[in-house]
Protein backbone atom coordinates (compact mmCIF):
# COMPACT_ATOMS: atom_id res chain seq x y z
CA UNK A 1 0.00 0.00 0.00
CA UNK A 2 1.89 3.27 -1.19
CA UNK A 3 -1.15 5.17 0.26
CA UNK A 4 -1.57 7.19 -3.13
CA UNK A 5 -4.94 5.99 -3.64
CA UNK A 6 -6.13 7.30 -0.47
CA UNK A 7 -5.01 11.19 -1.36
CA UNK A 8 -6.46 10.34 -5.01
CA UNK A 9 -9.31 12.73 -4.67
CA UNK A 10 -7.95 14.97 -2.08
CA UNK A 11 -5.28 15.52 -4.45
CA UNK A 12 -8.19 17.18 -6.99
CA UNK A 13 -9.30 19.35 -3.93
CA UNK A 14 -5.95 20.49 -3.23
CA UNK A 15 -5.74 21.63 -6.82
CA UNK A 16 -9.09 24.12 -6.89
CA UNK A 17 -8.14 25.17 -3.58
CA UNK A 18 -11.02 24.15 -1.88
CA UNK A 19 -9.37 21.41 0.69
CA UNK A 20 -9.67 22.93 4.05
CA UNK A 21 -8.26 21.48 7.58
CA UNK A 22 -6.80 18.37 8.65
CA UNK A 23 -7.71 17.05 5.36
CA UNK A 24 -5.17 20.00 3.46
CA UNK A 25 -2.51 19.44 6.18
CA UNK A 26 -2.65 15.51 5.34
CA UNK A 27 -2.20 15.84 1.61
CA UNK A 28 0.58 18.67 2.68
CA UNK A 29 2.40 15.93 4.34
CA UNK A 30 1.79 13.36 1.87
CA UNK A 31 2.96 15.57 -0.80
CA UNK A 32 6.15 16.56 1.09
CA UNK A 33 7.49 12.34 1.34
CA UNK A 34 5.38 11.39 -2.02
CA UNK A 35 7.08 12.46 -5.58
CA UNK A 36 4.84 10.31 -7.86
CA UNK A 37 1.84 12.99 -5.99
CA UNK A 38 3.33 15.98 -6.52
CA UNK A 39 3.13 15.42 -10.56
CA UNK A 40 -0.18 14.18 -10.59
CA UNK A 41 -0.81 17.35 -8.05
CA UNK A 42 0.69 19.91 -11.72
CA UNK A 43 -1.46 17.58 -13.68
CA UNK A 44 -4.34 18.15 -11.83
CA UNK A 45 -3.48 22.60 -11.72
CA UNK A 46 -3.53 22.28 -15.28
CA UNK A 47 -7.00 20.71 -15.50
CA UNK A 48 -8.11 22.81 -12.99
CA UNK A 49 -7.10 26.36 -15.58
CA UNK A 50 -8.92 24.76 -18.28
CA UNK A 51 -11.78 24.54 -16.00
CA UNK A 52 -11.14 28.46 -15.51
CA UNK A 53 -11.19 28.63 -19.72
CA UNK A 54 -14.46 27.23 -19.95
CA UNK A 55 -16.10 31.30 -18.79
CA UNK A 56 -14.49 32.45 -21.30
CA UNK A 57 -16.57 34.81 -23.30
CA UNK A 58 -17.78 38.75 -21.87
CA UNK A 59 -14.91 41.14 -22.76
CA UNK A 60 -14.64 43.88 -20.20
CA UNK A 61 -16.30 47.35 -21.38
CA UNK A 62 -14.08 50.15 -22.96
CA UNK A 63 -14.29 51.61 -19.84
CA UNK A 64 -12.13 49.40 -17.64
CA UNK A 65 -9.11 49.32 -20.52
CA UNK A 66 -9.49 53.81 -19.39
CA UNK A 67 -9.41 53.32 -16.14
CA UNK A 68 -7.08 50.85 -15.09
CA UNK A 69 -4.53 53.15 -17.74
CA UNK A 70 -5.75 56.06 -15.50
CA UNK A 71 -4.85 54.41 -12.27
CA UNK A 72 -1.72 53.52 -13.80
CA UNK A 73 -0.29 56.80 -14.86
CA UNK A 74 -1.61 57.63 -11.42
CA UNK A 75 1.21 55.51 -9.79
CA UNK A 76 3.33 57.20 -7.27
CA UNK A 77 6.71 58.50 -8.99
CA UNK A 78 9.30 59.47 -7.04
CA UNK A 79 9.96 62.95 -8.79
CA UNK A 80 12.67 65.04 -7.42
CA UNK A 81 12.10 68.78 -7.39
CA UNK A 82 14.67 71.65 -6.02
CA UNK A 83 13.06 73.83 -3.49
CA UNK A 84 12.88 77.39 -5.04
CA UNK A 85 13.82 80.06 -3.21
CA UNK A 86 11.27 82.65 -1.53
CA UNK A 87 10.02 85.27 -4.04
CA UNK A 88 7.57 88.37 -3.75
CA UNK A 89 4.16 87.22 -4.41
CA UNK A 90 3.79 88.92 -7.73
CA UNK A 91 6.68 86.36 -9.30
CA UNK A 92 5.84 83.69 -7.72
CA UNK A 93 2.43 84.05 -8.97
CA UNK A 94 4.33 84.20 -12.53
CA UNK A 95 6.48 81.51 -12.10
CA UNK A 96 3.88 79.09 -10.57
CA UNK A 97 1.98 78.22 -14.17
CA UNK A 98 5.11 78.00 -15.75
CA UNK A 99 6.79 75.48 -12.94
CA UNK A 100 3.67 73.41 -13.23
CA UNK A 101 3.77 72.80 -16.86
CA UNK A 102 7.43 71.98 -16.69
CA UNK A 103 6.65 69.49 -13.63
CA UNK A 104 3.37 67.67 -15.40
CA UNK A 105 5.51 67.74 -18.85
CA UNK A 106 8.29 65.77 -16.95
CA UNK A 107 6.03 63.59 -14.85
CA UNK A 108 4.04 62.96 -18.62
CA UNK A 109 7.63 61.82 -20.06
CA UNK A 110 8.87 60.10 -17.60
CA UNK A 111 5.81 58.19 -17.23
CA UNK A 112 5.84 57.21 -20.34
CA UNK A 113 9.17 56.28 -20.48
CA UNK A 114 8.90 53.97 -17.72
CA UNK A 115 5.49 52.68 -19.42
CA UNK A 116 7.49 51.59 -22.37
CA UNK A 117 10.32 50.25 -20.61
CA UNK A 118 7.98 47.70 -18.46
CA UNK A 119 6.34 46.66 -21.64
CA UNK A 120 9.31 45.93 -23.52
CA UNK A 121 10.87 44.39 -20.17
CA UNK A 122 7.66 42.31 -19.93
CA UNK A 123 7.79 41.28 -24.00
CA UNK A 124 11.16 40.42 -23.79
CA UNK A 125 11.23 37.97 -20.26
CA UNK A 126 8.14 36.50 -21.59
CA UNK A 127 9.61 35.57 -25.40
CA UNK A 128 12.53 34.54 -23.97
CA UNK A 129 10.59 32.31 -21.28
CA UNK A 130 8.50 30.72 -24.09
CA UNK A 131 11.47 29.75 -26.18
CA UNK A 132 13.51 28.32 -23.34
CA UNK A 133 9.89 26.35 -22.35
CA UNK A 134 9.46 25.40 -26.26
CA UNK A 135 13.40 24.26 -26.19
CA UNK A 136 12.79 21.93 -23.65
CA UNK A 137 9.78 20.76 -24.34
CA UNK A 138 10.81 19.68 -27.48
CA UNK A 139 14.04 17.65 -25.84
CA UNK A 140 11.96 16.47 -23.38
CA UNK A 141 9.26 15.18 -26.37
CA UNK A 142 12.12 14.11 -28.13
CA UNK A 143 13.43 11.60 -25.27
CA UNK A 144 9.49 10.31 -24.54
CA UNK A 145 7.91 10.17 -27.43
CA UNK A 146 6.90 7.05 -28.24
CA UNK A 147 7.62 7.45 -31.85
CA UNK A 148 11.13 7.76 -31.38
CA UNK A 149 13.75 5.02 -32.70
CA UNK A 150 16.63 4.12 -30.87
CA UNK A 151 19.66 3.00 -31.28
CA UNK A 152 22.52 0.82 -29.70
CA UNK A 153 25.80 0.51 -30.75
CA UNK A 154 27.76 -2.36 -30.14
CA UNK A 155 30.71 -3.26 -31.27
CA UNK A 156 31.55 -6.28 -33.36
CA UNK A 157 28.41 -8.83 -34.04
CA UNK A 158 27.38 -8.56 -30.09
CA UNK A 159 23.80 -9.36 -29.70
CA UNK A 160 22.25 -6.25 -27.82
CA UNK A 161 22.29 -6.74 -24.43
CA UNK A 162 19.42 -5.24 -21.56
CA UNK A 163 21.22 -1.34 -21.02
CA UNK A 164 20.01 1.67 -19.16
CA UNK A 165 22.34 5.02 -19.18
CA UNK A 166 21.20 7.48 -16.07
CA UNK A 167 22.92 10.81 -16.51
CA UNK A 168 22.15 12.79 -12.50
CA UNK A 169 23.39 16.04 -11.39
CA UNK A 170 23.29 15.95 -7.45
CA UNK A 171 23.48 19.80 -6.92
CA UNK A 172 19.62 20.16 -8.40
CA UNK A 173 18.27 16.81 -8.79
CA UNK A 174 18.02 16.26 -12.21
CA UNK A 175 18.01 12.97 -13.47
CA UNK A 176 17.80 11.85 -17.53
CA UNK A 177 16.92 8.23 -17.91
CA UNK A 178 17.56 5.83 -21.19
CA UNK A 179 16.70 1.97 -21.48
CA UNK A 180 17.42 -0.09 -24.38
CA UNK A 181 16.34 -3.92 -25.37
CA UNK A 182 14.37 -4.15 -21.83
CA UNK A 183 11.81 -6.95 -22.18
CA UNK A 184 8.37 -6.56 -21.92
CA UNK A 185 6.19 -7.02 -18.59
CA UNK A 186 2.58 -7.98 -18.25
CA UNK A 187 0.31 -5.52 -17.88
CA UNK A 188 0.12 -5.47 -13.98
CA UNK A 189 3.92 -5.08 -13.74
CA UNK A 190 5.93 -1.93 -14.19
CA UNK A 191 9.59 -1.52 -14.20
CA UNK A 192 10.63 1.42 -11.44
CA UNK A 193 13.96 3.19 -11.18
CA UNK A 194 16.11 4.06 -7.91
CA UNK A 195 18.36 5.96 -6.72
CA UNK A 196 20.59 4.30 -4.34
CA UNK A 197 22.00 7.43 -2.06
CA UNK A 198 25.30 6.90 0.16
CA UNK A 199 23.02 7.07 2.75
CA UNK A 200 19.62 6.02 3.64
CA UNK A 201 17.18 3.75 1.60
CA UNK A 202 16.14 4.02 -1.99
CA UNK A 203 14.23 6.87 -3.41
CA UNK A 204 11.78 6.12 -6.43
CA UNK A 205 13.09 7.97 -9.38
CA UNK A 206 10.89 6.75 -11.94
CA UNK A 207 8.01 4.33 -13.49
CA UNK A 208 8.35 3.18 -17.08
CA UNK A 209 7.33 0.64 -19.56
CA UNK A 210 9.08 0.19 -22.55
CA UNK A 211 8.33 0.56 -26.56
CA UNK A 212 7.10 -2.53 -28.16
CA UNK A 213 11.44 -2.71 -29.58
CA UNK A 214 12.20 -1.89 -25.74
CA UNK A 215 13.17 1.12 -25.42
CA UNK A 216 11.88 3.47 -22.75
CA UNK A 217 12.88 7.09 -20.98
CA UNK A 218 12.93 9.01 -17.60
CA UNK A 219 13.17 12.53 -18.04
CA UNK A 220 13.49 14.79 -15.00
CA UNK A 221 11.66 12.51 -12.22
CA UNK A 222 10.32 14.50 -8.99
CA UNK A 223 13.93 14.22 -6.86
CA UNK A 224 15.12 16.01 -4.09
CA UNK A 225 17.86 18.29 -4.56
CA UNK A 226 21.35 17.61 -3.36
CA UNK A 227 21.30 13.72 -2.71
CA UNK A 228 24.65 12.71 -3.38
CA UNK A 229 23.48 8.98 -5.15
CA UNK A 230 26.03 5.60 -4.44
CA UNK A 231 23.72 4.01 -7.60
CA UNK A 232 20.86 3.37 -9.27
CA UNK A 233 19.02 0.44 -9.89
CA UNK A 234 15.53 -0.76 -11.91
CA UNK A 235 13.30 -3.54 -10.23
CA UNK A 236 9.72 -5.01 -11.14
CA UNK A 237 7.16 -3.87 -9.46
CA UNK A 238 2.99 -3.78 -8.88
CA UNK A 239 1.96 -1.51 -11.41
CA UNK A 240 1.25 1.57 -9.69
CA UNK A 241 4.68 1.30 -8.23
CA UNK A 242 5.86 1.29 -4.76
CA UNK A 243 7.71 3.61 -1.80
CA UNK A 244 10.36 0.85 -1.25
CA UNK A 245 11.79 -2.05 -4.02
CA UNK A 246 9.85 -4.77 -3.42
CA UNK A 247 11.82 -7.28 -5.31
CA UNK A 248 15.88 -8.12 -6.54
CA UNK A 249 17.54 -5.26 -8.74
CA UNK A 250 17.19 -6.99 -12.32
CA UNK A 251 20.06 -4.14 -13.22
CA UNK A 252 22.26 -2.09 -11.20
CA UNK A 253 24.53 0.82 -12.04
CA UNK A 254 27.96 1.26 -12.00
CA UNK A 255 29.48 5.15 -12.02
CA UNK A 256 30.94 5.67 -15.83
CA UNK B 1 0.85 46.84 -20.64
CA UNK B 2 -1.62 47.86 -22.81
CA UNK B 3 -0.75 44.58 -25.07
CA UNK B 4 -0.99 42.37 -21.96
CA UNK B 5 -4.66 43.69 -21.52
CA UNK B 6 -5.93 43.06 -24.80
CA UNK B 7 -4.86 39.52 -24.90
CA UNK B 8 -5.89 38.44 -21.26
CA UNK B 9 -8.13 40.85 -19.87
CA UNK B 10 -10.93 38.77 -21.24
CA UNK B 11 -10.28 35.69 -19.21
CA UNK B 12 -9.89 37.65 -16.33
CA UNK B 13 -13.34 39.64 -16.79
CA UNK B 14 -15.18 36.21 -17.93
CA UNK B 15 -13.86 34.26 -14.75
CA UNK B 16 -14.27 36.92 -12.15
CA UNK B 17 -18.13 37.43 -14.09
CA UNK B 18 -18.80 33.95 -14.10
CA UNK B 19 -17.84 33.71 -9.93
CA UNK B 20 -19.52 37.14 -9.30
CA UNK B 21 -22.19 37.84 -11.37
CA UNK B 22 -21.84 41.23 -11.33
CA UNK B 23 -20.30 43.21 -13.79
CA UNK B 24 -19.19 46.09 -11.80
CA UNK B 25 -17.26 44.10 -9.53
CA UNK B 26 -15.51 41.62 -11.85
CA UNK B 27 -14.65 44.88 -13.61
CA UNK B 28 -13.05 45.57 -9.80
CA UNK B 29 -10.82 42.55 -9.92
CA UNK B 30 -9.99 43.02 -13.53
CA UNK B 31 -8.38 46.32 -12.28
CA UNK B 32 -7.22 44.86 -9.00
CA UNK B 33 -5.21 42.28 -11.15
CA UNK B 34 -3.42 44.17 -13.66
CA UNK B 35 -2.51 46.77 -11.20
CA UNK B 36 -0.70 43.76 -9.50
CA UNK B 37 0.66 42.83 -12.50
CA UNK B 38 1.59 46.70 -13.11
CA UNK B 39 3.37 46.92 -9.83
CA UNK B 40 4.95 43.74 -9.78
CA UNK B 41 5.68 42.33 -13.75
CA UNK B 42 7.74 39.94 -12.26
CA UNK B 43 5.40 38.26 -9.87
CA UNK B 44 4.18 35.79 -12.85
CA UNK B 45 6.94 33.01 -13.41
CA UNK B 46 6.74 30.51 -16.66
CA UNK B 47 7.29 27.73 -14.12
CA UNK B 48 4.33 28.23 -12.83
CA UNK B 49 2.23 27.16 -15.92
CA UNK B 50 1.03 29.52 -18.43
CA UNK B 51 0.07 32.88 -18.20
CA UNK B 52 -4.02 32.78 -19.15
CA UNK B 53 -4.31 29.73 -16.74
CA UNK B 54 -2.05 31.55 -14.52
CA UNK B 55 -4.39 34.54 -14.63
CA UNK B 56 -7.84 32.62 -14.95
CA UNK B 57 -6.89 31.10 -11.45
CA UNK B 58 -5.62 34.09 -9.68
CA UNK B 59 -9.59 35.81 -11.02
CA UNK B 60 -11.64 32.97 -9.90
CA UNK B 61 -9.50 33.33 -6.27
CA UNK B 62 -9.86 36.82 -6.03
CA UNK B 63 -13.47 36.85 -7.24
CA UNK B 64 -14.77 34.45 -4.40
CA UNK B 65 -12.38 35.92 -1.74
CA UNK B 66 -14.51 39.29 -2.38
CA UNK B 67 -17.76 37.21 -2.56
CA UNK B 68 -16.94 36.64 0.55
CA UNK B 69 -15.50 39.65 1.61
CA UNK B 70 -12.36 38.62 2.54
CA UNK B 71 -8.85 39.20 2.26
CA UNK B 72 -6.94 37.54 -0.48
CA UNK B 73 -5.75 34.00 1.26
CA UNK B 74 -3.48 33.21 -1.39
CA UNK B 75 -0.81 35.78 -2.43
CA UNK B 76 -0.38 35.74 -6.36
CA UNK B 77 3.14 35.02 -6.49
CA UNK B 78 2.09 31.50 -5.04
CA UNK B 79 -0.40 30.77 -7.30
CA UNK B 80 0.43 27.62 -9.70
CA UNK B 81 -1.50 26.52 -12.42
CA UNK B 82 -0.11 23.44 -14.61
CA UNK B 83 1.83 23.94 -17.53
CA UNK B 84 -0.20 23.95 -20.60
CA UNK B 85 0.05 25.37 -23.93
CA UNK B 86 -0.22 29.12 -24.70
CA UNK B 87 -4.12 29.16 -25.36
CA UNK B 88 -4.48 32.40 -26.93
CA UNK B 89 -4.22 32.45 -30.27
CA UNK B 90 -7.14 33.10 -32.57
CA UNK B 91 -8.62 29.72 -34.12
CA UNK B 92 -6.68 27.82 -31.32
CA UNK B 93 -8.11 29.04 -28.61
CA UNK B 94 -11.40 28.90 -30.21
CA UNK B 95 -10.98 25.18 -30.68
CA UNK B 96 -9.46 24.58 -27.28
CA UNK B 97 -12.83 26.55 -25.81
CA UNK B 98 -15.07 24.35 -27.89
CA UNK B 99 -13.35 21.29 -26.45
CA UNK B 100 -13.40 21.83 -23.05
CA UNK B 101 -17.09 22.96 -23.26
CA UNK B 102 -17.54 20.09 -25.03
CA UNK B 103 -16.19 17.71 -22.16
CA UNK B 104 -17.79 19.80 -19.79
CA UNK B 105 -21.06 18.71 -22.11
CA UNK B 106 -20.46 15.55 -22.22
CA UNK B 107 -19.98 14.78 -18.67
CA UNK B 108 -23.23 13.93 -16.94
CA UNK B 109 -24.69 16.35 -14.95
CA UNK B 110 -24.01 16.03 -11.06
CA UNK B 111 -20.14 15.60 -12.32
CA UNK B 112 -20.22 18.87 -13.90
CA UNK B 113 -22.48 20.41 -11.29
CA UNK B 114 -19.89 19.00 -8.47
CA UNK B 115 -17.14 20.91 -10.26
CA UNK B 116 -18.45 24.15 -11.35
CA UNK B 117 -19.46 24.43 -7.46
CA UNK B 118 -16.17 23.88 -6.24
CA UNK B 119 -14.45 26.09 -8.75
CA UNK B 120 -16.69 28.74 -9.52
CA UNK B 121 -18.37 29.19 -6.12
CA UNK B 122 -15.77 28.11 -3.95
CA UNK B 123 -16.98 25.67 -1.99
CA UNK B 124 -15.70 22.68 -0.36
CA UNK B 125 -16.85 18.70 -0.61
CA UNK B 126 -18.47 19.19 3.03
CA UNK B 127 -20.68 22.08 1.13
CA UNK B 128 -21.38 21.16 -2.00
CA UNK B 129 -22.50 17.36 -0.21
CA UNK B 130 -24.81 19.46 2.22
CA UNK B 131 -26.29 21.45 -0.90
CA UNK B 132 -26.86 18.13 -2.53
CA UNK B 133 -27.62 15.80 -0.33
CA UNK B 134 -24.78 13.79 -1.65
CA UNK B 135 -22.42 11.32 0.35
CA UNK B 136 -19.23 13.09 1.00
CA UNK B 137 -17.18 10.73 -1.08
CA UNK B 138 -19.43 10.67 -4.24
CA UNK B 139 -18.56 14.34 -4.52
CA UNK B 140 -15.19 14.27 -3.55
CA UNK B 141 -14.78 11.31 -6.65
CA UNK B 142 -17.17 13.47 -8.99
CA UNK B 143 -14.51 16.51 -8.86
CA UNK B 144 -11.92 14.19 -9.65
CA UNK B 145 -13.61 12.46 -12.50
CA UNK B 146 -14.68 15.76 -13.94
CA UNK B 147 -10.85 16.81 -13.94
CA UNK B 148 -9.95 13.46 -15.36
CA UNK B 149 -12.14 14.10 -18.01
CA UNK B 150 -10.78 17.37 -19.50
CA UNK B 151 -7.12 15.78 -18.90
CA UNK B 152 -8.55 13.15 -21.16
CA UNK B 153 -9.43 14.82 -23.54
CA UNK B 154 -6.67 17.18 -24.31
CA UNK B 155 -4.10 14.28 -23.44
CA UNK B 156 -5.14 12.60 -26.53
Amino acid sequence: MNGHEQFADDLALYAMGTLEGDERLRVEGHLQECPACRVELEKFRGDVALLAFSASGPRPPARSRERLLAAIAKEPRRIETRASRPMAWWRAFEWAGAVAVVVMVLLLVRQNNDLQRRVADLQSSSARQQQQLLQAKQLVGTLTSADAEHYVLVAGKSPPQPQGRAIYVPSSGTLVFLASNLPQLPPQRIYELWLIPTKGTPIPAGLFRPNPQGSAAVVKPPLPAGIEAKTFAITVEPEAGSAAPTSQPIMVGSRG
Amino acid sequence: MAQLYERYSGIVYSVALRVLGDTGAAEDILQEIFMQLWRNPDGFDVSRGSLPGWLAVIARNRAIDSFRKRRPEVEMTEVVVGIGPDMVRGIEWNRTLDKIRGVLGSIPAPQRSALELSFFEGLTHTEIAEKTGEPLGTVKTRIRAGLLALRKAFNQ
